[in-house]
């Protein structure tokens, strides 16, 4: 096993470095690993197989639905309401603007379920509003940044999916509501930093609308926010499946942007639907390639022996938790969320379950994990499209982002030690 | 030679769109015949799970003819143009490697193999090795993508490489 282990991720490591991209580099990895002991035919045979099969999968079919409904909303000015909602709300407490920025993304993050999407729609509408009112705009991009990050555990979010199947069959339903108070914490505990970061700062408040016009800019947010309620509605009263849900969120966001809106022409729909095919083959390629070699660790017990080795370090359960969140944060910071969930997931859970934590509580928790990393340097398209948007380099966000990876840090040790944190929700439910 | 690559691309964007509605289609029908006709519909399920396959290895293509599929290019960005051309050659030939290898000849064997084993679908009744087809047909498409690639890199282009995220 020493020798399949050194071989996997020394390939692995070099295909990175070169970078190869990474759905190839697990391929040629796996490829080259099972040729140490394998003759040609059945090698390449079998990894074909393997990845046809870990796309066969109804569950699957959430992502390109989940993926053209984001597409949909994007355009369709739903971000522009969403911010006015907020703003009407929130603007007029210290640091209105910067929690107004954490709001609209945590909602718009939600619907679209893409943090790059939430980080350019609602990140080009806010940054320079916030520019204008005397922000330092290197703290609204690190503002917009890691707000962006928490529509990765709102649901309905598409990396809960790609880690309910990696895990092998963890409740989307149960995951999704799990997701919930997670993600609502790292947006309060955000708009905390936000406030005390105004307050020192001096940034002013926003005016306070009269109550007629808050309710109108509420009701006009409502077709949008109905969304979220009819997918999640619908899938945790079990009227549909969450693939199911999807396609009945592409139905609607078309109604919406198309129909009421008016702000997406039918002419359109051909790209949209091109460019949701591209965006699910990349994740798919990632999830055949990591179906492979995860057929790969468990033929050679690899995920038995790292349990092992890893219980065997500490008899301490708090430290090996620390140590996976360690791994995982830098894990995140290096790697996109798609194949680090798709390569840890086995790797990790076998040892967070035997450690007593459930599938339900490890899939958050890996997942807040890596949105800090999503909004770590040195990689990380979130950062580049908001350093973009903001004008500033990456370099010069950094330091407002540490109180920021402060809060998040914070809400990950709930979330990490306290399972009621992830639980509470989906139990309450029944699922 | 341009004409027949430009040819290929607008047909594979086609394939795709085309095979994206169709899945939004089965999907909706999967929704209306339980809800409204009371007779949950198994044939437009796995239509739906097998074009998603289709959708997974052909988009792979388009994906990695727009350059966009992801990878870790921090080297990559610092590398000088000549040092970049040489790498992203490497990177060409490991793809032809793996589409050749894989996707070609593993792919080619295991449809030959369910064509042999007779292994038919549950509800379409087709045979598996129809959908299995895919993988050779986008280990080719790859090979000859990454051969355009090459040429290109030869004369003295460099590929630009995009950030983005996954989902």
């Amino acid at each position: 096993m020493g020798m399949t282990v050194f071989v996997l991720l020394f390939v692995f490591f070099i295909l990175l470095i070169l970078s190869v991209p990474i759905s190839f580099s697990i391929g040629i990895a796996t490829l080259v690993t099972m040729l140490v002991s394998m003759d040609l035919t059945p090698a390449v045979t079998t990894i074909a197989q393997r990845m046809v099969g870990g796309l066969d999968s109804f569950a699957l079919l959430a992502i390109p639905f989940f993926v053209l409904s984001g597409l949909i909303m994007g355009k369709g000015g739903i971000a522009k309401r969403l911010i006015e909602c907020a703003m009407a709300l929130i603007g007029a407490l210290p640091g209105g603007l910067a929690l107004v920025n954490v709001v609209s993304c945590m909602l718009f993050g939600a619907i679209s379920g893409s943090a790059v999407a939430a980080t350019s729609a609602i990140g080009s509408f806010m940054l320079p509003e916030m520019k204008k009112k005397g922000y330092d705009p290197n703290f609204s991009a690190a503002v917009t940044a890691a707000a962006a990050t928490t529509g990765m555990l709102i649901p309905p979010s598409n990396i809960l999916i790609i880690y309910a199947i990696a895990s092998g069959g963890v409740s989307i339903a149960a995951l999704f509501m799990a997701g919930y108070l997670p993600g609502i914490l790292v947006g309060l505990s955000l708009m905390v930093v936000c406030m005390i970061y105004a307050k020192r700062q001096g940034y002013p408040t926003e005016d306070r609308l009269p109550l007629r016009l808050v309710a109108q800019k509420c009701l006009a947010a409502v077709p949008s926010l109905f969304l979220i309620f009819l997918v999640i509605g619908g899938i945790i009263g079990g009227i549909f499946t969450a693939t199911e849900a999807g396609a009945i969120a592409v139905f609607y966001s078309m109604f919406l942007s198309m129909g009421v809106y008016r702000e997406v022409k039918m002419s359109e729909f051909p790209s949209l639907l091109l460019k949701s095919a591209e965006t699910t083959a990349i994740v798919l390629l990632l999830i055949g390639a990591s179906t492979a070699m995860s057929w790969l660790l468990s033929f050679e017990n690899i995920p038995q022996t790292f349990s092992d080795f890893l219980l065997a370090l500490s008899d301490n359960p708090i430290i090996i938790l620390l140590l996976i969140n360690l791994v995982l944060i830098v894990v995140g910071a290096f790697l996109d969320m798609t194949p680090a969930v798709l390569i840890f997931t086995p790797i990790f859970l076998p040892v967070a379950m035997q450690l007593g934590m459930s599938p339900l509580q490890f899939g958050i928790m890996m997942v807040l994990n890596l949105s800090i990393g999503l909004c770590s340097p040195p990689v990380g398209a979130v950062l580049f499209v908001t350093c973009a948007i903001a004008k500033t380099k990456l370099e010069n966000i950094i330091k407002p982002l540490i109180p920021l990876y402060f809060a998040m840090f914070v809400v990950l040790m709930l979330v990490t030690f306290v399972p009621w944190v992830s639980e509470a929700f989906p139990r309450w439910l029944g699922l | 030679m341009n004409s027949v690559i430009k040819y290929l691309d607008k047909t594979l964007a086609a394939a795709l769109m085309l095979v994206m509605a169709s899945i939004l289609l089965c999907v909706s029908w999967q929704v209306i015949s339980r809800y409204m006709l009371k007779d949950p519909s198994s044939v437009t399920e796995e239509l739906a799970r097998f074009l998603l396959i289709w959708v997974g290895m052909l988009g792979a293509v388009y994906a990695y003819r727009t350059n966009s599929h992801l990878g870790l290019n921090l080297v990559l960005d610092k590398m000088s143009p000549v040092y970049k051309r040489m790498t992203q050659v490497l990177i060409q030939l490991l793809v032809i490697v793996f589409s050749a290898l894989v996707l070609v000849f593993g792919g080619y064997e295991l449809v030959d193999l369910t064509l042999e084993l007779k292994q038919i679908s549950a509800a379409l009744s087709i045979n598996m090795g129809i959908v299995y087809a895919v993988l050779p047909i986008s280990g080719i498409l790859l090979i000859i993508y990454s051969l355009v690639n090459l040429s290109n890199l030869f004369s003295g282009k460099v590929l630009e490489t995009t950030t983005q995220e996954s989902v």
